[in-house]
């Protein structure tokens, strides 16, 4: 018996798709605008022309927001989104748009922001600055941006958090832009829940932006130099220090973990099993009996569950929503997992707002049906998406869990 | 991660058991390698249709004459019978409308206007007992919707005493969705018709059907429940029923929908996207956990694993050149000899591959060596000895097992 | 059923062709354009036979350098005009000889000598060189030889060939059986046809008939009494779901099974065996599962990705050997092209067969037999089928370069102009029109109605040829039906549904001998669809006309 023809192989798998036609269904995009061409013309049909003549590549591919939902669907296992997302950075070729350099720099902008915060905030909150904005650069003047926070949560980790070292069990923490530069409360939260159960945190050596929005923008060499920048330090992190790698944002992991291989061409396999989300690392110990939670008796908050698209690639919410559910005053709702359509900057640029509201249509609906008092979600940009679509606060679930948290019980119950 | 039952595959066949188990108030995961063939259905759900190319008038005393390996002989007559009488009730609680008696096959017509039997159908959909009653019927198409075949359809239902005339319509809605040359599907204009544009498609419906007595058109309607169908059939008042299209299939994704937002409102866990790559099966018989694509550094545990992972299209089976087998435990699939065997020269004749799958013991667990797995179980088109095509029981045999298994695991 | 121009009974022309492969359609095309009155007739569809079946390489010649220079020289002077008439139907692709390490490297010496004797241009390069611009080779490859080989398609080609010689008042039936000939004593006078569509025969009268028929001009010329020793060689081939490679690779090797690795359009095709088969089997080739194990087990060898990559179907077409005389054995093969005068011959006069050959020297076949036949009819008119372009490969018109610029054209008509070339222009497109049937291939609605208005299909397996519909990676699961209702409002449904059917087990023949992987998953797919969904195959008595 010859030993060829065990199983097929191709790039991405594009060649296992036998065009069943069902990623068509669950794309988030083409329920709301048909002149793109879905994810089976843009993913593996375009593909095998574009194979013959990059000249086949169809610039509506750029409409494609990189959710992966396509992927989720595909019972043929075909990475249908990187083949878009990797047909895009091979053969588009027309120079990237100025704001679209500016959305992608999220890093660099929230240094830049950062000392001005108040100011930024105002201004990027005042309708002129916005009509310029949409007029000029086409930021969509209806997009509320994530303010600024005056201290990064660098600053305050150095200065001001509790002292890390005492604690034997370390793990390194990677904050990404939206902790640092807009939402230092999540860092915080994160570094309480640790240290209640007796970990203490670092910080990476050097931190980059994981490159999620340089990628979607076509900033690959940006975003390789980055993500090597990252990948040294996690080596470092993980390999040298022991530590596993946690986050608090199911993109930023997300990106790390699946597209620095796929997209940006990086081998990641000697660190990517310790790279994960910070409630995949809890949820392990609790469930194998290593650390034990204890709650606030008065803590009550009816709580519906997002699963953010990229989580939904992950795997992950099985993670996130088991350990709400771990919560005795947490009433729990699973809502249907669908795309909000922010997808990152996706949702910011002119072109796309109205496709970007109009995906999320359902989503913000249902949130708003079921008298909820938070939405949770993994994703800090479906939290922009949904607090400024809908009247519900949401939250990353690390903060519910840290609000919920009887940290001085815990700590004694986890006491080494 | 620890579950009561972990179901591999979450088409028709792992969402029913999934259900009926989690009806139980078992802690129940299921994990399926992206979306199911039931997003193909016909908007009919086959019993027994036909045995050797004889048709079957009524599929439960037709059950005796199955060659003794087949899924219902296994089941046994009297166990097809009580299990059969519970589908209608259980698919209604996840808001799916079926109509159909096991006793009796019924015909449902195609989108080729060609006649099938089947034995179940979905309320929307008409049978060609119901058309029967009709004398004009007006066939409604949508512009540039190709999955959908009114000439062919017009021509079949004249075969049973139907005259039908055939319109086209669109609508403002219809008409930016016709913008996209690749993907005007039943499912995209499903997407769409809710609100207004259930009023518009009504009206322009009205506009064409004066004079019917029954209008029929492609099953495009009711993306999210059955409400879209029910509204767009009381604002055209005439007789409205659906037609089945070509893939995609509106009824069959939104029957994927709804089962599935059951089992998880029954507190299930449906991993979609992740692939069950591995499962590991003690010295003793016994299937420990098993390990999915996404959740790398963790087993699932379960007291009882249920294998519903489809036939060759969900991969439940995989053939090479020269073998095939049963990619998560790895069991072979018996073949008859070498690919020469597999086929027949004619497309539409009886293909011996169609009827390739595990074997297992009288509780439907696979053979091991040819000892039973003690926790596994097979169900669906996973199974071997039937032909789901040819005999029209792929759902039935889908449902049935699912539907025993869950109460065998139920019972233990 | 079909626009065939019918009603021609007892119309006498200068010359009948018989066969529609590229031959024919080439002689059609040379006849009409020389002044002659044409009548081209196929007992099929265009490309039924040889034609359609092989390997769509457009030959730098340098296969045939080292064993026959005679073709060598014909075929490099023919690639070299192809490239400028029929611009739409061929890919400048380019080609390698590789040498493997189990292969003699010596060889290389005598091929390339070979090459440049026979005028084709042949250049050494490092093999590192040859892994660079074409990374699918082999990387032992410890030589390579660059050639100009490219690809053509031969559905292309002969179509554009075919509309050539109607513009040029010729007329075209096809589903026309030759069953006789018109005979005045021992001259040829003409033909009788039997329309396979209706069975109705009629006759044809004309000064001369030329038999292009390839392995089927056997049985043609047998009906005037007259022999033609021919010896089927069978050839098997695979294609490969998506371009493995852009450049065509050869083995540099005496030629052997499974040499040559071509890109042609979407996919990439390895061939052939060669095996001869018996006479009567040449209307049923079946591609055994030894002929997919040999063209596996030597094409991982040119190309190691073959191990792993899905095979969409395989086939096998005849190519016809002729014994250069009469000598029945078949011991001594005439590998050119052979052009018989029967009158001389045999002593039949108005009689011609031209055969032998091969795709890439059809023009010249076709040259050879029109300056015969006007030579025979005593017409003096000079070939320009070297000179002036086929229909769709025209220079294009200004404002068309023009628009390349300023829209941003969509995959799917770049692959209509791909296809038809200038007469893309031809083809309907508005909101109806330009939905797409066939996804994979991008063949849009607009498109059949084209083909079926002016191209002459009559079924659709005339419809795959003219457009690529269902040869793309679903093998037409999700487009077949939706062509079929296209097909039903010119042809009448009961006939477009038993020829959905027998299009649907066309495709799976086809698919069978490799049915394994995500090959059989489709045609589990297609079942569903087909007969699950559509319930087809159960009862149908509609009659159809199809190939086998």
């Amino acid at each position: 018996m010859e030993e060829y023809q065990k199983e097929n192989i191709s790039r991405d798998n594009f060649e296992q798709c036998i065009k069943c036609t069902v990623c068509t269904v669950y794309c988030p995009v083409l329920a709301v605008n048909p002149d793109y061409p879905g994810p089976k013309q843009a993913g593996p049909d375009g593909e095998r022309y574009r194979l013959k003549n990059p000249a086949f590549y169809d610039m509506a591919l750029k409409y494609c927001l990189n959710c992966k939902r396509c992927e989720v669907a595909c019972p043929s296992n075909v990475k249908i989104g990187d083949i878009i997302q990797r047909a895009r950075l091979t053969y588009d070729k027309k120079p990237v748009k100025l704001r679209d350099r500016i959305l992608a720099e999220t890093d660099v902008m929230g240094s830049l922001v950062t000392p001005f915060a108040p100011i930024a905030n105002f201004a990027l909150g005042l309708k002129p600055v916005k009509a310029v904005m949409d007029a000029t650069i086409g930021v969509d003047k209806h997009r509320t941006f994530p303010k600024y926070t005056g201290k990064k949560f660098v600053s305050w980790f150095r200065k001001d958090a509790p002292d890390q070292s005492a604690y034997p069990e370390k793990v390194a923490y990677f904050h990404g832009c939206y902790v640092n530069y807009n939402y230092p409360q999540l860092g915080k939260d994160f570094v309480t829940i640790m240290n209640a159960i007796g970990y203490g945190v670092e910080l990476l050596e050097k931190e980059k932006c994981c490159g999620v929005a340089k990628i979607a923008n076509r900033l690959v060499d940006r975003a390789r130099h980055d993500a090597k920048i990252n990948l040294d330090s996690i080596r470092h992190a993980v390999l040298d220090k022991k530590m596993p790698l946690l986050g608090t944002s199911s993109t930023c992991m997300f990106t790390m973990r699946d597209e620095y291989p796929h997209l940006l061409g990086l081998d990641n396999a000697d660190v990517r099993p310790d790279m994960m989300l910070a409630t995949v690392f809890i949820y392990r110990l609790v469930e194998e009996g290593k650390i034990k939670l204890a709650f606030r008796p008065d803590f009550k908050m009816r709580v519906a569950y997002h699963t953010a698209c990229h989580m939904a690639k992950l795997g992950w919410n099985v993670y996130s929503t088991g350990l709400l559910k771990m919560i005795p005053g947490l009433d729990f709702v699973m809502l249907e997992s669908q795309c909000c359509g922010i997808a990152g900057t996706y949702g910011f640029k002119k072109e796309n707002y109205p496709t970007s509201q109009a995906i999320g249509n359902d989503l913000f609906k249902q949130i708003e049906s079921l008298n909820l008092d938070v939405v949770a979600t993994d994703c800090e940009t479906c939290k922009w998406q949904i607090e400024m679509s809908t009247s519900v606060p949401v939250m990353n679930p690390v903060s519910i869990i840290a609000q919920a948290l009887d940290v001085e019980k815990t700590k004694q119950l986890n006491q080494h | 991660m620890k579950y009561d039952t972990i179901i591999i595959g979450g088409g028709l066949s792992g969402l029913v058991a999934g259900v009926a188990l989690a009806e139980k108030k078992q802690k129940v995961a299921i994990v399926s390698l992206g979306q199911s063939a039931l997003h193909f259905s016909s908007g009919s759900f086959g019993l027994l249709g036909n045995i050797d190319g004889k048709p079957v008038d009524n599929p439960i005393e037709a059950v005796a004459a199955l060659p003794a390996a087949h899924p219902y002989r296994r089941l046994g007559v009297d166990t097809v019978m009580n299990l059969c009488s519970k589908v209608v009730p259980f698919f209604a609680e996840a808001g799916i409308t079926l109509k159909g008696d096991c006793a009796q096959n019924s015909v449902r017509v195609t989108p080729m206007g060609k006649c099938k039997s089947c034995w179940l159908t979905l309320d929307e959909f008409a049978t060609a007992g119901e058309l029967k009653k009709y004398k004009k019927a007006v066939i409604v198409s949508i512009s540039s919707f190709l999955d959908f075949y009114p000439d062919f359809l017009a021509a079949g239902l004249k075969s049973i005493g139907l005259e039908a005339s055939v319109v086209q319509v669109t609508t403002p809605e219809i008409d930016r969705l016709r913008r996209s040359t690749a993907e005007m599907r039943a499912t995209s204009i499903g997407r769409q018709l809710r609100g207004n544009a259930i009023v518009e498609l009504a009206d322009a419906i009205k506009k064409v059907s004066a004079g019917a007595d029954v209008v029929l058109m492609p099953a495009v309607a009711g993306f999210d429940s059955e409400e879209p169908v029910k509204e767009l059939r009381s604002l055209v008042g005439t007789p409205l029923f659906s037609i089945a299209t070509t893939p995609m299939s509106m009824a069959g994704t939104r029957m994927q929908m709804q089962l599935r937002r059951r089992f998880e409102a029954l507190g299930g866990t449906y991993m979609l996207g992740d692939n069950v790559v591995a499962g590991k099966i003690g010295g003793n018989g016994t299937v420990e956990y098993v390990d999915t694509a996404n959740l790398t550094e963790d087993h699932l545990y379960a007291e009882s694993f249920i294998l519903a992972s489809g036939g060759f299209f969900g991969h439940g089976i995989v053939a090479e050149p020269h073998r095939i087998y049963e990619p998560v435990f790895g069991f072979e699939v018996a073949t008859d000899g070498d690919r020469d065997k597999w086929f027949d020269r004619n497309f539409f004749a009886k293909q011996p591959y169609m009827s390739f799958g595990l074997d297992t013991d009288e509780s439907f667990r696979p053979l091991k060596d040819g000892k039973a797995v003690n926790n596994l179980y097979a169900v669906g088109a996973v199974l071997g000895g039937y032909d789901a095509l040819k005999e029209e029981s792929g759902a039935g045999v889908a449902i049935l097992t699912a539907l025993h298994v869950a109460d065998l695991i139920a019972k233990k | 059923m079909g626009p065939n121009n019918s009603n021609k009974a007892a119309k006498a022309y200068d010359v009948i062709i018989i066969g529609a492969g590229a031959t024919g359609a080439g002689t059609a095309r040379d006849c009409s354009m020389r002044g002659l009155k044409t009548l081209l007739v196929e007992r099929l569809d265009f490309t039924a036979g040889a034609t359609g079946r092989n390997h769509g390489l457009l030959h730098s010649g340098a296969r045939y350098a080292v064993t026959d220079g005679e073709s060598a020289t014909e075929c490099i002077k023919e690639n070299m005009i192809l490239r400028r008439i029929a611009r739409h139907c061929v890919e400048e692709t380019g080609g390698l000889f590789v040498t493997l390490p189990e292969d003699d490297l010596e060889y290389q010496k005598l091929f390339v000598d070979s090459c440049r004797a026979a005028g084709i241009q042949a250049d050494v390069i490092d093999p590192k060189e040859a892994i660079a611009i074409e990374p699918a080779v082999n990387h032992k490859i410890i030589g390579a030889v660059k050639v100009p080989d490219g690809a053509v398609d031969p559905f292309r080609l002969t179509t554009a060939n075919v509309i050539d010689a109607q513009r040029h008042g010729a007329d075209v039936l096809t589903y026309h059986e030759m069953v006789d000939f018109l005979r005045d004593g021992k001259t040829v006078t003409g033909v009788k046809l039997r329309d396979a569509r209706t069975g109705e025969e009629k006759t044809f009268e004309s000064r001369l008939v030329i038999n292009a028929g390839g392995i089927w001009g056997h049985a043609i010329a047998a009906k005037a009494g007259i022999t033609i020793n021919m010896f089927p060689a069978k050839g098997a081939l695979l294609i490969f779901g998506h371009r493995v490679n852009n450049i065509v690779i050869n083995r540099c090797r005496k030629p052997a099974d499974a040499d040559i690795l071509v890109p042609g359009d979407t996919i990439s095709l390895i061939g052939t065996t060669s095996s001869r088969v018996p006479y009567d089997s040449v209307d049923n080739m079946e591609v055994t599962q030894e002929e997919v194990d040999v063209l596996l087990r030597e094409g991982i060898k040119i190309a190691p990705s073959l191990a792993y990559t899905r095979i969409l179907r395989a086939y096998a077409g005849v190519r016809p050997l002729i014994a250069s005389d009469n000598d029945p054995s078949g011991r001594s093969i005439s590998r050119g092209i052979v052009c018989l005068d029967h009158a001389k011959r045999d002593g039949v006069e108005g009689f011609i067969t031209i055969s032998g050959g091969k795709l890439m020297t059809y023009r010249l076949m076709a040259e050879w037999a029109t300056d015969m036949a006007c030579k025979k009819l005593g017409v003096d008119a000079k070939c320009r089928t070297a000179e002036l372009p086929l229909p769709g490969s025209e220079p294009e018109a200004p404002k068309n370069t023009a628009k390349h610029h300023i829209i941003e054209l969509s995959t799917e008509q770049l692959a209509l102009e791909g296809r038809h070339g200038t007469l893309a222009e031809e083809i309907p497109h508005d909101i109806n029109d330009d939905a797409l049937v066939c996804e994979c291939e991008n063949v849009s609605v607009g498109e059949i109605k084209y083909a079926i208005d002016k191209l002459h299909v009559n079924n659709l397996v005339n419809l795959r040829r003219r457009t690529r519909l269902g040869m793309g990676t679903c093998q037409g699961s999700i487009c077949a039906c939706r062509a079929s209702a296209i097909m039903a409002r010119a042809f009448g449904q009961a006939a477009a549904i038993s020829d959905l059917e027998s299009f649907v087990n066309e495709r799976w023949k086809g698919m069978m001998p490799v049915a394994w992987g995500q090959t059989l998953v489709e045609a589990n797919f297609s079942a569903w669809i087909y007969e699950g969904v559509c319930g087809l195959g159960n009862n149908s008595t509609d009659k159809i006309i199809s190939d086998k």
